[in-house]
């Protein structure tokens, strides 16, 4: 009971400072990759505590709502993984999250909320069965859906699963927002669509969506850790490497339209997930 | 007589014949304030009825002789007289298949009466387990709301369209008889019985489609009829197959392990999964259920998505157990899994609401199928779920469409933006079914997680699900944001809407949400006894969690924390009331005029969207060939592979 | 001043997001303001980004002259930057009309229309006292000035 609870605790603590931290960090190394010095490394929390000390403005009051239940949910999602609970229900209670930030998105009349919320919808289209997928492979892998089998599994689950790793990889760019798949939103830049979803979000609920961002970080790089659950130097050189491949891919590529996402990700995630589901199968 | 000395029997008799009995006497008063009451009246009664069926279950019965003549003689006769009454349709309207398809079935049920059937008596022409009973539990309740909510709809319905005559009387007729047949099929345990509740239902659902008596009415309502009889048609061959090889049509005979595998018996089994594909509107037996849509709401609420297309379902988890391991399980999965997955996809292409509604159920139908032919205890536990929830949230969708309906004249989503200015109280009720059918804790979530981690072992299963499941998503996300699409209301003020409606919405939104809450014990008390003989218990319950060795999934806590969650962003949009409004970011050209800015020429233009349906990818037009092939060719391997 | 408006100042100082509006210049301004943002000055190692929105905004950079039809826009764009917010007006014509000051459709500069905080005159303006700039209405984050504007 009482390691539930610090469980518990953990989950809601980490979304914050540690997501705080990596987004920081985040920041820093794409300012250095693009010959810049870049903000000090707390400079993520510096902009939540600003926002939240900013003036209640809202388009609707609804926002307000779906604000909350956005950050509820991702936070919810992040306390069961370290629950170990189940992994297909942490992906369901993510999404929950997620059609939140849409419903809230639509409820503005703003063209750039309204085609930035579609867009967001696609993106959702397109990682969702490639998580499923990688749960599922976790699964044929280690007998068990429920993280708790990973962290008990003699081997580190990227040997037998890398190709579900790559399509991970998709389901993590698309989900850190990085180009070339970030369409809905991005985040320093102000893009085609101004802020796109997040446009009439301000003061206090910017901050809550933000917060809740850092708590989905922490769950999609927990995600990765589980693929090299067998010692702690693994876990972080695994995520170290994938988040750093991300940053160059961000910097790298352009900002790509939705029909070209949907095609090239399902392709490619899709075959990559069902090759190594087949070796699984058969082994 | 008090309430605990019923006994099954008499039940069973209140829950076939009652609604029959109202039905006539629907058809024979006019005065329409005594046939609402008489609906009401039926409606308690079957409730009542069903809820004290619970304690009782289960039971297997044979109902004495009627007037000294044999129940089975009794329905026999019925039968041929249903089936006159549908060949006279097809005469009527002069549709060659519906009279080819009639005269076939007249012909074999007469053969099977006079040559095939030996002995007429049977022990047991009633069963019920729980799976009976969850399905009269749906029947009964939802169906009784929904006839509830019938009752002001029509009123208004006949008030739009002002026909010379009112025909309520007819259409009052048709529900109620329909209840008392939908009753009689989950009971009956006889396969004849079945065959003929089966057809009575298909002459139900013919009537009410065709209720409007408009051109496209009608031409839906043969539609429906030719394909439902054409399942009929399926269903007596198979009866002319299987009785030879049994001796008894009694079905839970007939479901013996010692049968499967038999050539034979496996080709009747799978004419019985294509005749309920044709029930439950499978692909390529979609079109009649999405024409059905012309028909009035409570119609598709209670035929169409809670009820009738249930029937297939129900019957293939009958089934389930004679099937299980065998081919024709393996290809009914994947060939469910294919109709949840061409269903989701032609959702998202879709912007009539009725007709999203429409694939949505035939969808999750192809998920029941999918987790029926995956036919692991998991599975058939899934299923049993999402039977139950689905009904109840998809009947609450369907009516409160169909209040929208009625104040916008519209069911284009698209007619449905912002209709949190016009009509709060639907439009947050809708939004809530929508988060019901999506979103964990709640049921229709659980069977969908329960089926998924039942299908991860089978690899093209769990990839058709994996991607229906996205795809879901994306249509229902993008329904619930349309209706919430609005430049600030202000105070919160509910709309006008009859009595019965609020109660109906009110009952099955509360009731779907407080079932979700304690799925646990439902699953104890009623789901767990019927996983018995090849099948056992999937999950522990401890503290309301559901686990097994596999899978966790805490329904109780999480649902604990979704209501603190859904407080805490209550009271953060009560809070936001202060908040400073603003309007929507239009580049600095916005006027004081909402949703509106200053164009090309300082003229004042509407910023207006619209949804993305990408019918490009998703269209109606664009998939449904494709789709009705693939599915044509996964039948053929259906069929096909038990031979 | 309480112990929360010194952490309500200390972290607006430390995270000002800009809105941009060019009302009608040459460019020249923010040709000038853009370039800070390049590697050269980079003054997001002050926490400034430059978000486009200016329902996320804290600071309106304005350049070029104020006229008839874009003073609407700015007084829009002003109406939807959440309190506390600042002015800062870049460049000689957003401070007095610069060269322009006698044409037909030209009202002046921007504090015809808007409160301005701070003026960086110049024609263009540098880069470095645009970012001068910048850092000196920051200090208008304080409490005092927050509540002498009325932002409570």
């Amino acid at each position: 009971m009482t390691q539930n609870i610090a469980q518990i605790l953990a989950g809601i603590a980490a979304g914050p400072f540690l997501g705080g931290l990596i987004s920081g960090l985040d920041r820093i190394l794409t300012a250095r990759l693009q010959a810049r010095i870049g903000p000090p490394v707390l400079q993520p929390f510096f902009d939540v505590m600003k926002l939240l000390s900013k003036e209640k403005m809202a388009v609707n009051v609804w926002q307000a709502f779906c604000a909350y239940c956005y950050l509820v949910a991702t936070a919810i999602s992040l306390v069961l993984f370290f629950l170990q609970s189940d992994l297909l229900l942490i992906l369901f209670t993510q999404a929950v999250g997620a059609v939140f930030l849409v419903v809230g998105a639509l409820s503005s009349t703003s063209p750039y909320s309204q085609v930035g919320a579609h867009r967001e919808l696609l993106q959702i289209l397109t990682y969702e069965p490639l998580l499923v997928l990688v749960v599922v492979g976790i699964y044929l892998e280690t007998g068990s859906f429920k993280i708790s089998a990973v962290f008990n599994w003699h081997e580190p689950l990227l040997l037998k699963l890398p190709f579900l790793f790559l399509a991970l990889g998709y389901a993590l760019t698309i989900k850190l927002r990085k180009s070339p798949f970030d369409l809905s939103t991005s985040h320093h830049a102000h893009q085609e669509l101004v802020k796109g979803l997040l446009t009439d979000y301000s003061g206090p609920f910017l901050a809550l969506i933000e917060v809740g961002h850092w708590y989905e970080i922490m769950l999609i790089l927990g995600l990765c850790s589980l693929f090299w659950a067998t010692s702690w130097f693994g876990v972080i050189m695994l995520v170290s490497i994938t988040y750093m491949l991300e940053l160059i891919i961000d910097n790298v590529s352009a900002r790509m339209n939705w029909r070209w996402m949907l095609g090239y990700v399902w392709a490619m995630g899709l075959t990559l997930s069902l090759v190594n589901l087949i070796w699984l199968y058969q082994g | 007589m008090t309430v605990e000395m019923l006994n099954a029997e008499q039940i069973s008799a209140i829950l076939i014949i009652s609604p029959f009995l109202a039905a006539l006497v629907c058809y024979l008063i006019r005065v329409s304030a005594a046939r609402s009451f008489v609906v009401l009246i039926t409606g308690g009664v079957l409730i009542i009825s069903a809820v004290l069926l619970i304690p009782l279950t289960p039971f297997s019965l044979s109902p004495p002789p009627f007037l000294g003549i044999n129940i089975h003689v009794i329905v026999q006769t019925l039968d041929v007289l249903l089936l006159l009454i549908i060949l006279y349709f097809g005469f009527k309207y002069r549709h060659i298949v519906i009279k080819a398809l009639a005269l076939l079935q007249i012909i074999l049920l007469l053969y099977c009466e006079f040559f095939l059937i030996q002995n007429k008596q049977d022990n047991s022409t009633l069963y019920c387990d729980h799976l009976t009973l969850v399905m009269v539990l749906i029947i009964s309740i939802v169906g009784a709301i929904i006839c509830f909510q019938a009752i002001p709809y029509m009123k208004i319905h006949e008030a739009h369209w002002s026909p010379v005559k009112s025909r309520q009387h007819r259409f009052f007729l048709v529900m109620m008889m329909f209840l008392g047949a939908m009753n009689g099929l989950v009971l009956s345990n006889d396969l004849m019985i079945f065959y003929f509740f089966f057809e009575l239902t298909t002459l139900c659902s013919f009537l009410l489609i065709g209720h409007d008596k408009t051109k496209l009415a009608i031409e839906n309502a043969l539609r429906a009829l030719w394909m439902n009889s054409l399942g009929g048609a399926l269903f007596i061959a198979a009866i002319v197959i299987i009785y030879p090889i049994t001796g008894t049509l009694a079905l839970q005979q007939i479901l013996t392990p010692a049968n499967t595998g038999a050539k034979m018996f496996m080709l009747a089994m799978a004419l019985l999964c294509v005749a309920a594909f044709t029930k439950s509107a499978q692909f390529p037996f979609q079109s009649w259920l999405l024409g059905a849509m012309v028909a009035p709401t409570p119609v598709s609420a209670l035929l169409h998505s809670s009820t009738m297309v249930k029937v297939g379902v129900y019957f293939i988890l009958r089934l389930a157990p004679a099937i299980k391991a065998t081919f024709l399980s393996q290809s009914l999965a994947i060939f469910g899994a294919f109709g949840f997955l061409a269903a989701a996809a032609l959702a998202v292409g879709q912007s009539n609401g009725k007709k999203v509604l429409a694939y949505s159920t035939i969808s999750n139908l192809g998920l029941i199928f999918a987790c029926a032919g995956l036919n692991t205890s998991e599975s058939v536990m899934a299923a049993m779920l999402l039977i139950v929830f689905h009904a109840m949230i998809k009947a609450l969708l369907f009516l409160c469409v169909g209040a929208i309906e009625q104040r916008i004249d519209s069911r284009d989503i698209e007619d449905m933006r912002g209709l949190y200015a016009n009509m709060p109280l639907t439009a947050l009720i809708t939004v809530m079914g929508v988060i019901m059918m999506i979103m964990p804790p709640f049921g229709v979530l659980l069977s969908k997680w329960m089926a998924m981690e039942a299908a991860a072992s089978n690899l093209y299963v769990i990839f058709m699900i994996a991607l229906g499941s996205a795809l879901t998503v994306m249509y229902w996300a993008r329904w619930a944001g349309t209706l919430m699409s609005d430049p600030f209301a202000g105070r919160f003020r509910p709309e006008y809407q009859p009595l019965l409606t609020w109660t109906a919405l009110g009952s099955l939104c509360t009731g779907a949400g407080l079932l979700s809450i304690s799925a646990p014990w439902f699953y104890i008390k009623i789901i767990a006894p019927v996983m018995s003989g090849p099948y056992f218990p999937p999950y522990t319950v401890r503290d309301g969690i559901l686990e097994n060795s596999f899978g966790v999934f805490a329904v109780f806590p999480l649902s604990v924390v979704a209501v603190a969650g859904f407080v805490l962003s209550v009271w953060a949009l009560k809070r936001a009331s202060g908040a400073r409004i603003v309007a929507p970011y239009l580049g600095g050209a916005q006027t004081t005029e909402p949703g509106k800015f200053k164009g090309p020429m300082n003229q004042t233009i509407k910023a207006e969207a619209r949804n993305y349906y990408l019918s490009s990818i998703f269209g109606e037009k664009k998939l449904t060939t494709w789709i009705n092939l693939g599915a044509g060719v996964l039948l053929t391997l259906l069929l096909g592979g038990t031979l | 001043m309480s112990v929360i408006d010194k952490i309500q100042t200390y972290f607006r100082k430390k995270s000002p997001w800009l809105l941009h509006f060019d009302c009608g210049s040459c460019n020249g301004c923010d040709i000038e303001v853009l370039a800070c943002l390049t590697p050269v000055y980079d003054i997001e190692r002050f926490g400034i980004i430059n978000v486009g929105n200016p329902m996320h905004s804290d600071i309106m950079l304005v350049t070029g002259t104020v006229n008839h039809r874009n003073k609407k826009v700015l007084l829009n764009l002003y109406d939807q930057m959440p309190n506390p917010k600042l002015i800062v007006a870049i460049g000689s014509c957003a401070l007095s009309g610069g060269v322009f000051r006698e044409a037909y459709n030209v009202i002046g500069g921007v504090d015809k229309i808007l409160p301005v905080d701070v003026y960086v005159p110049g024609c263009p303006a540098k880069p470095e006292a645009i970012i001068d700039g910048v850092v000196m209405a920051l200090d208008k984050f304080s409490r005092e000035k927050v509540k002498e504007k009325g932002y409570a």
